[in-house]
């Protein structure tokens, strides 16, 4: 029986998807097999994220009316065997689907997977609570502004109400800009939010250029943020890694030195 | 040890700020309160306390603080001693 993992923010514009596609395709490339479930009905956009546009016949609305079976929707990734999509529909409004269609979708393919991952929509509506439904575990992004801790501690809170356990992606956090007291540290994101940390996502140019070519960057590899979200992909399936640094090594090693102030 | 220093000369940082204004949000956010009804219960406490001890309705205070997702409601007011004038 696998586990299904819903990758949320409130916020929109986050990251969630990115970080859907990233750690599937992480969590695929460690011998997992993996299915990426898009709940945004209406909005899709994991298919683009990860390249494979093209290649949709059904979309999970198919599934729950009976047009078509849950295995014949999902789509398979041509650069790795053991990843799948089952894409949103983008003509139908949320509430074609209901939090009991989600379950028996998401609970059918824990059968069969080791991994659900489900990209959760912006807000709190009805998006959000079929997403939540099959979940049995979730991962808060939220960046270092003041707007989308906000709305993560919103969703924290109806997490909570709904006994779905939440860990903390920081994303898009620059090192540069916290040392110049330009932006909210990891340690201040976990302060606030009271949230065990899975880690901490770097600000990258090169996941824009990996998300342009529809390309997960954990498949190239090369980049920061490649790195960081496989690190975070390993603490998922449970691996002993490192705990993540508050801003990088520089101020690790100045802090070793007395040179910098330990975060606050 | 230079932040420290550099601290003590300048003013707030924008990270600093941007704390501070999301620990308030936050704090009233978690009461699920909207700001009428805060005052709606602000002065109903005030009524409760004038029956007991002479107060100025006006210096009773709604505090709230949240802390690792406890959040924290204080109410305060001074009172007006049978000695003082």
């Amino acid at each position: 029986m696998g586990r299904a993992i819903v990758i949320t923010s409130g916020k929109g514009g986050v990251g969630k998807t990115t970080a859907t596609a990233n750690l599937g395709s992480a969590l695929a490339l460690l011998g997992h097999s993996v299915v990426l479930v898009d709940a945004d009905t209406g909005l899709r956009n994991l298919d683009v994220v990860m390249g494979l546009e093209n290649r949709i016949v059904y979309h999970s609305v198919d599934v729950i009316r009976g047009k078509c079976t849950l295995q014949k929707a999902l789509i398979k990734d041509r650069r790795l065997d053991n990843l799948w999509i089952l894409p949103a529909s983008q003509t139908d409004d949320k509430d074609a689907v209901t939090p009991d269609d989600m379950r028996r979708i998401v609970n059918e393919l824990k059968a069969t997977h080791d991994f659900v991952i489900i990209d959760c929509p912006a807000g709190i509506e009805q998006g959000f609570k079929n997403a939540i439904a099959g979940a049995d575990e979730a991962v808060v992004v939220a960046t270092p502004e003041v707007s989308s801790i906000r709305d993560a501690d919103r969703v924290v809170g109806l997490l909570a109400q709904s006994d779905v356990p939440a860990r903390l992606i920081v994303n898009r956090i620059s090192p540069h800009l916290v040392k110049r007291g330009d932006m909210l540290s990891q340690s201040d994101v976990i302060e606030i939010l009271a949230l065990e940390l899975l880690g901490t996502v770097p600000l990258d140019d090169q996941i824009i250029a990996t998300t342009n070519k529809g390309m997960p960057a954990v498949l190239e590899g090369k980049s920061l943020a490649a790195k960081e979200l496989m690190r975070i992909a390993k603490r998922l399936a449970g691996m002993e890694v490192e705990a993540p640094s508050d801003v990088g090594f520089f101020t690790r090693i100045g802090r070793a030195l007395g040179l910098s102030a330990s975060p606050a | 040890m230079w932040n420290n220093i550099r601290s003590m000369f300048t003013a707030k940082s924008s990270r600093e700020v941007a704390k501070g204004r999301l620990q308030l949000v936050l704090a009233h956010d978690r009461t699920g309160l909207e700001g009428g009804r805060l005052q709606e219960m602000r002065e109903e406490i005030a009524k409760v306390i004038a029956r007991y001890v002479q107060i100025d309705a006006e210096a009773v205070e709604i505090e709230i603080e949240t802390r690792s997702r406890e959040t924290q409601l204080t109410v305060s007011s001074r009172i007006q001693t049978r000695t003082a004038t």
